[in-house]
């Protein structure tokens, strides 16, 4: 058991990591913006961490902190503009965000490295780490679930008019959601910084981009475990089709295309819709059944 | 309570002239009934009172506070709450969400305690839940609280945005055609209950197409035609009007 889990830790580190990624994109689609800043802002926290740490040696646990901080704070900016867009070209702008954090991060080479990125970053996070930031994450989406945050999220992506005619402040809502989702975008950078040993700005790409979405489509944008269960499957495929590896992003690009066009509500909540469907049916023939023997 | 008041109200999109001039008041404790012709601009009226449309000129005033260029959301927390003529729910939601919806301008935990589903954020959510529970129990739709709002049949879908817009507890509440698609029962039913929310001290605006439903239900009663005011009093005055005969009938 032990030395499955130590032959497999790579991959597990690696899970724990992109579910929390994939849970904070969940996060600003569930509240109706289209965006995929969330690469940029990750990048944001891991250099901010790593060279906080690593030039001025402040401690890694301080400068995660500041990276979520970082994030959070970014986000605010960016929903400045972005509240005026929608749709496809929320995607569009926050796209070429990450193309702008990219380049800086290219550029800038005094401070970040340049492509060659920052190496020699102490690796102060555990597999332990990882799980516990998972778990703090899952508590904070599934807590956003429960309460009035939760409920105008729903109602803003379902309809704003709607949710406007309600009292609900779309853009007051949707800038909590971004916030929230590049506080934690920023934070997993700087788990991921200080996971990897190094980090260089190719990494937070167009790649890292799909990679992140890709979870959250195949998976689901319903349930908190939507994501995490769409992480774990695209993560699982190449190791349990070996043979396949060599056309790993062919098989990807094939089960995108199969899962959007039969099912495009994402593997889990398909699932879980398909049981909540039964349970309704069920308690529609009882109703039948109640009234008919009420019947004389 | 305080009347809304719509003064010298217009809309023009380009040259087509969807309002012109239009004067109302819709004063707390009766149902005001606003008829018209198809195209008339009676949905404008409803879209520029609740914000979603700008005016081209005008003023709309709730007691002393101006909603002229009041954004919609504010509008809705001033007191004021709408249906829509083609009904617009939370489909994928169930019932009783959608009714949950309608809380939103009375709840006030902290935006910490929400993120954290600190006691106090999730002690509101129960509340709520129970209110909507017992709106649902009120319409006799308790059978479908679960039931996703999109899959239900068309009355029941009128009933469930009706409550959601009444679960806000507006002071003024602004009916766009609620009984479209129901039959002569359940409009009387809902006709009922208009009138008794009317009793207790709200401001109704009922847009209908049915003469006859608004004559029984409202005690004054506009008419529009082409953007324009054409009539206005009381109902059985107004239908005589040769003005509205000729908008309804033709000349």
């Amino acid at each position: 058991m032990l030395q499955l889990f130590i032959a497999y830790q790579p991959l597990i580190d690696l899970f724990l990591l992109h579910s929390g990624l994939a849970l904070a994109q969940y996060l600003v689609l569930r509240a109706g913006v289209f965006s995929v800043a969330n690469a940029g802002l990750t990048a944001i926290g891991a250099y901010l961490a790593a060279g906080l740490t690593l030039k001025a040696g402040w401690p890694p646990a301080l400068t995660m902190v500041l990276g979520a901080v970082a994030g959070m704070l970014v986000s605010m900016l960016l929903s400045l503009p972005l509240a005026r867009l929608r749709g496809v070209y929320q995607a569009i702008a926050t796209l070429a965000f990450v193309q702008v954090v990219l380049s800086l991060n290219v550029y800038s080479e005094s401070l970040t490295g340049g492509a060659m990125g920052m190496n020699g970053i102490p690796k102060v996070v555990s597999t332990w780490t990882l799980l516990i930031a998972l778990a703090g994450t899952l508590y904070i989406v599934w807590a956003i679930n429960q309460t009035r945050l939760g409920r105008a999220f729903d109602a803003i992506r379902q309809d704003e008019t709607v949710a406007a005619s309600l009292g609900t402040s779309v853009r007051y809502y949707q800038t909590v959601a971004f916030a929230l989702s590049g506080g934690i975008a920023g934070f997993y950078g700087g788990l991921e910084a200080f996971h990897s040993y190094s980090i260089e700005p190719s990494r937070f790409g167009f790649e890292f981009v799909v990679a992140i979405l890709s979870y959250v489509v195949l998976g689901g944008r319903r349930s908190i475990w939507g994501p995490v269960v769409g992480t774990a499957v695209l993560l699982a495929l190449p190791e349990l089709a070996r043979p396949l590896a060599e056309y790993r992003t062919l098989v990807y690009g094939l089960i995108m295309v199969l899962v959007m066009g039969y099912l495009p509500r994402g593997v889990y909540d398909t699932f879980v819709e398909y049981l909540y469907r039964r349970r309704i049916a069920r308690m529609d023939r009882a109703a039948m059944a109640q009234s008919q023997g009420d019947a004389p | 309570m305080s009347t809304l008041v719509l003064d010298q109200v217009s809309k023009h999109f380009g040259g087509v002239v969807a309002a012109e001039k239009v004067s109302m008041q819709i004063p707390p404790g009766r149902i005001t009934g606003l008829i018209g012709p198809n195209g008339a601009g009676k949905s404008t009226i409803v879209n520029l009172i609740t914000g979603m449309m700008s005016l081209t000129a005008g003023t709309i005033r709730l007691g002393d506070r101006d909603l002229t260029t009041t954004s919609p959301h504010e509008i809705s927390r001033a007191g004021l709450a709408r249906t829509f003529q083609n009904i617009r729910l939370f489909k994928e939601a169930p019932a009783i969400d959608n009714v949950m919806g309608g809380f939103h301008r009375h709840e006030d935990s902290s935006l910490l305690a929400s993120i954290l589903a600190l006691p106090s954020a999730r002690a509101e959510t129960r509340r709520i839940r129970a209110r909507a529970a017992e709106l649902l129990e009120r319409f006799n739709m308790t059978r479908y609280a679960s039931f996703p709002a999109g899959g239900l049949a068309y009355g029941h879908q009128r009933r469930v945005e009706f409550m959601r817009a009444l679960a806000s507890q507006p002071n003024v509440l602004l009916l766009d055609e609620p009984v479209a698609g129901m039959n002569d029962v359940e409009a009387n039913e809902m006709g009922v209950i208009f009138k008794q929310l009317a009793a207790e001290g709200m401001a109704v605006l009922l847009i209908e197409h049915n003469m006859r439903f608004v004559t029984r239900l409202c005690e004054y009663v506009y008419v529009l035609d082409g953007g324009r005011l054409i009539a206005e009093g009381e109902p059985k005055k107004v239908i005589a009007d040769p003005a509205v005969i000729a908008a309804y009938l033709g000349t």
